[in-house]
């Protein structure tokens, strides 16, 4: 009997697992940058993750639009009612920039921002460690490039488009990421640093020096635009604590960060065209 | 011999389509539910103890590579385990019985905990850092795989006892 007979499955096996230990092999080490197997692994497979999310959410859809709508009228009503406060905050916070710079201008930065605006959907998560990227359904031929601001629904800091960028899907870096950096500043007394994710929901407020004075649990943190990346005024998150005497690092606060995304929940992010980052 | 070959070849593939739907509707409904349920696992076990070692080597190969895929991880880690689960699974079900369905559940447990073991390890190693366990999260998804397959077999079982009164 030939040895491929009498060992077929131990064969078998031996092949399959050269081939997946080879096929990591050319991933390590895992840098900042992708590779070039790792590029086109996404070029192939996000077209087919994008598919599948379509299809899901085109049977969510069917369901939600014509069988399940009950609820939708007071659904309605509620909506209607908030967009009619909505309008009138709008209306109140224009006339107030209006204060300082002409209608027409007004109107042309308003124009200007919301041409820079592109909606998009997520449709893939790390599922190894979900605070560190996402991939979305918008790409090169909506405009979408590196180093280019995104945010959730509310405005929040999500994080920044990094390649891969494909036709019509990129990967996104949250700012929980480990490797990621935002140059943020407090919103009451100031305090400037360096917020870098831990691959946690958590992120670190760095290079506030010990002798910096103010800050307090709960204080709003705003992106400065320092780095050249993120446009400035953009809500990152709140200070969740401060260490005043920390042995560890005599020089520097410890403070710890919660974002203000949550990536359990977003769905739907918006990606600035436009900015310092955007390069355009 | 050659039409039952082809008609698992067939099913297994519209499982595998099959756990990609799943896969991408829990993702939308919550990627939580990503950690503790892994619809391409259960479908490598149920073919591993149906049609053996080889094809659920293979099988794992295929569903594996799709699950790196789809969750942005290093492609080849789910690849390699879920090679390793089918072979092992396929393996040793040829070799004691596993029918009963306490022993059938005891068995797809301990073969999911040791994937599940290999994958943080793996992605550990090539990451070079810590696996997040999502909370503890991730120690529930052997639990279900088992779970899920174990039902998975008692159910055809059933069915097969059904249809064999009935005819």
């Amino acid at each position: 009997m030939p040895l491929w007979e009498k060992r077929r499955s131990a064969l078998v096996l031996a092949g399959l697992t050269v081939f997946h230990i080879l096929l990591i092999s050319v991933q390590v080490p895992r840098g900042a940058g992708k590779s070039l197997f790792e590029k086109g692994v996404f070029f192939v497979f996000s077209p087919v993750q994008r598919a599948a999310s379509g299809a899901v959410r085109g049977i969510g859809a069917l369901w939600n639009g014509y069988f399940d709508l009950r609820g939708v009228r007071a659904e309605n009503q509620k909506l209607k009612k908030e967009n009619f406060f909505l309008n009138q905050d709008v209306r109140f916070l224009e006339d107030r920039l209006q204060l300082g710079r002409s209608e027409s201008e007004l109107r042309a930065s308003l124009d200007e921002f919301r041409g820079s605006l592109v909606a998009a959907r997520v449709i893939g998560v790390d599922s190894a460690n979900p605070h560190q990227t996402i991939v979305i359904d918008k790409g090169s031929l909506d405009g979408i490039d590196t180093n280019m601001t995104v945010c959730d629904r509310t405005g929040a800091l999500v994080g920044r488009t990094i390649a891969p960028v494909s036709f019509k899907e990129t990967m996104v870096q949250l700012i929980t990421d480990k490797d990621s950096s935002v140059s943020v500043r407090s919103v009451v007394d100031g305090l400037t640093g360096s917020m870098t994710g831990r691959s946690t929901a958590l992120c670190d407020l760095r290079y506030v020096l010990a002798s910096a004075s103010g800050g307090q649990p709960g204080e709003e943190l705003r992106t400065t635009g320092f780095d050249k990346i993120y446009p400035a005024g953009i809500r990152v998150g709140t200070i969740q604590s401060l260490e005043e005497n920390d042995e560890s690092s005599p020089i520097f606060r410890r403070i710890t960060v919660k974002p203000c995304f949550r990536y359990d929940t977003i769905d739907v992010v918006a990606v600035l065209t436009r900015g310092p980052g955007g390069g355009k | 011999m050659r039409d039952t070959v082809a008609k698992d070849i067939l099913q297994a593939f519209l499982a595998t389509l099959a756990a990609v739907f799943i896969y991408s509707v829990a993702g939308a409904a919550a990627p939580g539910l990503l950690i503790v349920f892994n619809a391409f696992s259960v479908v490598v076990i149920y073919f591993s103890v149906r049609r053996g070692e080889v094809f659920g080597a293979v099988l794992g190969t295929m569903c594996g590579l799709v699950q790196d895929a789809f969750s942005l991880g290093v492609f080849g880690v789910a690849g390699l385990t879920k090679t390793l689960l089918g072979f092992w699974i396929g393996y040793i079900s040829r070799r004691i019985d596993v029918v009963p369905f306490t022993r059938n559940a005891l068995f797809l447990l301990v073969l999911s905990v040791l994937e599940t073991a290999l994958w943080v390890l793996i992605t550990a190693a090539v990451r070079l850092e810590s696996v997040s366990l999502h909370g503890g999260l991730i120690l529930l998804q052997p639990l279900v795989t088992a779970v899920l397959g174990s039902s998975l077999f008692a159910l055809e079982r059933r069915i097969r006892a059904k249809g064999s009164r009935g005819a």
